[in-house]
């Protein structure tokens, strides 16, 4: 799958939030967005899922326009996690993993075989099968975030857009999701398009990075590419050193001490 | 296994709501044809049916008891979907066919005919009925900004409803000694309802009935939020149209045939909630049966409880239903879902 982003133009209103702004997304790979708050960058991932309408520009998926897709049709190839999302407290994990079946119903069908598959599939993939008897109540915050993104994977999307998947979690229950999406890409090759605010988890786990400031896009690479210390603190105002250490992979950021 | 078990659980779970609930309607429907002013038997009732009762109890029985019964059952099933679908759209408790202009409409034709034209008073119930819809469609017009979103619908329906309260109002002060019609109207009552009503009612409810069947994947989907709804596939702002458009139906019918019943939309679906879960598939049609139960009871009791003189059903709701209303929201606390 490919998804192309033109000249995007977006906005709420008279409010221009996102201008001229493109990207392309290749399949399989991770793709991460950052940018800081109000930058624009979950519009941007918004509007190319169509989740909000964009005023000018062009998105195109394996060729297509997406204005032009139908919305089940959409939905069976792009999969989005929002970052708002509620479901009744009565609600069986199972139950609602089987929601992400929607797309591939019509509208009186009853869950076919295949459905049973691919719902205990896209749970045993996030770990969430022994969970399925549960009320979605009486599970935590990591988990909660885990079947989330099993009934998104129900899908079977070709790509799976996360917006923020880590941002109320705490930093065990983050470690976990980002874990999940890694090893869903690695092991499934899944493409993954996500905004993430943790700059370090997102030099860990993408394959690229797009810099989004002021609505427009920054920058654009692989990761040690694209986080640097001038980037930083030309896009967050922030200074910091990035260090690179023996036995890691990746660099860490060190931020200026506070206070000194 | 262990899933299989679950899942059977809750299947078996709600046939036994479903179960008692039918019992009861059962048992409210019989006592509803047995009570009042003028006592009947119960061999009595069964002598109607093999034509051996006497002509007085065979009137009370076929022309009187008998529709008035299964018109409650109708109207409580209607208001009950209705508000059903409408905490859906809203994805607020409190959502009723009130909110979306529905009753303030009808009344205001209502009231406008009956006090200005009383010449067309025959007509009240289609007048109503557009009244109820006329309103219903300004609050969408009104709340419309790039899609329909519930808080806009909501506030859009207390200025309209504050709007026509006020035209309504001004409208009986200036025509006090002249409210019987519209006292009646405006507290919903079976006093007088007949197969004819039964049979309108009945065409309506069964039109209403299957677009209500047609919303159930959508309502469900609402449920999860409008991004994670739209993710799936779901046309939101059309489902919420579509959904409204229905609801608004439903209860704009009831309240052209037997005028306002309040608190009925509101209190069914939370006592469905509470028995069958958020699921609609379930929860819809246990509302349905909650409803047309609670209507036939406080119908019944109405009618019955004060000798030589009958509480209107609208009033027996209002008066039960808002402590009813209070006493389990203190008791849950807080909603989840809708």
């Amino acid at each position: 799958m490919e998804l192309k982003a033109e000249n995007l133009e977006i906005g709420y209103g008279d409010k221009v939030i996102v201008n001229g702004f493109s990207m392309n997304i290749e399949r399989g790979k991770i793709t991460t967005i950052i940018g800081p708050n109000g930058s624009g960058k979950s519009t941007v991932l918004k509007a190319v899922t169509r989740l909000i309408k964009y005023q000018g520009g062009v998105v195109y998926l394996n060729g297509r326009e997406i204005s032009e897709m139908k919305p089940k049709e959409l939905a069976r190839t792009l999969g989005v996690l929002p970052q708002i999302h509620s479901a009744p407290s009565d609600f069986r994990v199972r139950e609602l993993v089987s929601y992400g079946r929607m797309p591939h119903q019509k509208p009186f069908s009853k869950k076919s075989e295949e459905d049973e598959r691919i719902i205990r599939w896209a749970m045993t993939e996030t770990g969430t099968w022994q969970l399925r008897d549960k009320s979605i109540y009486e599970i935590s915050g990591g988990e909660t975030q885990r079947v989330w993104i099993a009934t998104v994977l129900a899908q079977k999307p070709e790509m799976l857009f996360l917006d923020e998947p880590t941002t109320y979690l705490d930093i065990s229950h983050q470690l976990e999701t980002m874990q999940l999406v890694k090893k869903l890409n690695k092991e499934t090759g899944i493409g993954v398009v996500m905004v993430l605010h943790d700059l370090t988890q997102a030099l860990e786990v993408s394959d690229h990075i797009i810099v989004i400031k002021d609505g427009k896009k920054y920058s654009e690479g692989v990761p040690e590419e694209v986080i640097t210390e001038k980037m930083m603190r030309e896009v967050y105002n922030v200074d910091c050193d990035i260090i690179k250490i023996a036995g890691r992979d990746k660099p860490l950021i060190a931020y200026k001490q506070i206070g000194a | 296994m262990k899933m299989k078990n679950k899942a059977s659980n809750s299947i078996l779970r709600a046939g036994a709501v479903w179960t008692v609930l039918i019992a009861g309607i059962a048992a409210a429907f019989l006592a509803a044809v047995v009570i009042g002013s003028s006592r009947i038997t119960l061999g009595e009732v069964f002598s109607v049916f093999n034509g051996t009762a006497e002509n007085k109890v065979r009137v009370i029985v076929t022309q009187l008891r008998l529709p008035r019964a299964i018109l409650s059952l109708i109207v409580g099933a209607c208001l009950s979907a209705a508000g059903a679908l409408l905490q859906a759209v809203m994805k607020n408790p409190l959502a009723d066919p009130g909110s979306i202009g529905v009753s303030a409409g009808a009344s205001t034709a209502a009231i406008t005919v009956l006090l200005l034209f009383p010449n067309l008073s025959y007509s009240v119930p289609l007048f109503a009925f557009g009244g109820a819809a006329l309103a219903c469609v300004l609050i969408y017009l009104m709340a419309w900004k790039d899609g329909v979103d519930p808080v806009r619908i909501i506030l859009s329906g207390v200025a309209v409803n504050s709007v026509l309260g006020g035209y309504n109002s001004f409208l009986q002060l200036q025509n006090s000694d002249n409210l019987q019609g519209v006292l009646a109207f405006m507290n919903g009552s079976f006093a007088g309802a007949t197969w004819q009503n039964v049979r309108i009612m009945g065409l309506y409810a069964a039109i209403g009935m299957v677009m209500v069947v047609l919303c159930i994947k959508s309502a469900n989907a609402l449920q999860l939020g409008d991004e994670m709804a739209k993710n799936l596939g779901v046309r939101v702002n059309l489902s919420r149209i579509a959904l409204s458009a229905v609801a608004a139906f439903l209860s704009a019918a009831t309240v052209s045939q037997i005028g306002m019943i309040g608190f009925v939309g509101l209190v069914a679906p939370h006592i469905a909630r509470m028995l069958s879960g958020s699921d609609y598939k379930v929860m819809v049609p246990t509302a349905i049966l909650t409803g047309s139960l609670t209507v036939l009871l406080a119908d019944t009791v109405g009618r019955s409880v004060l000798p030589g003189t009958e509480i209107p059903v609208g009033v027996m709701m209002s008066v039960f239903g808002g402590p009813f209303f209070l006493y389990m929201l203190r008791k849950r606390g807080n909603f989840h879902g809708a």
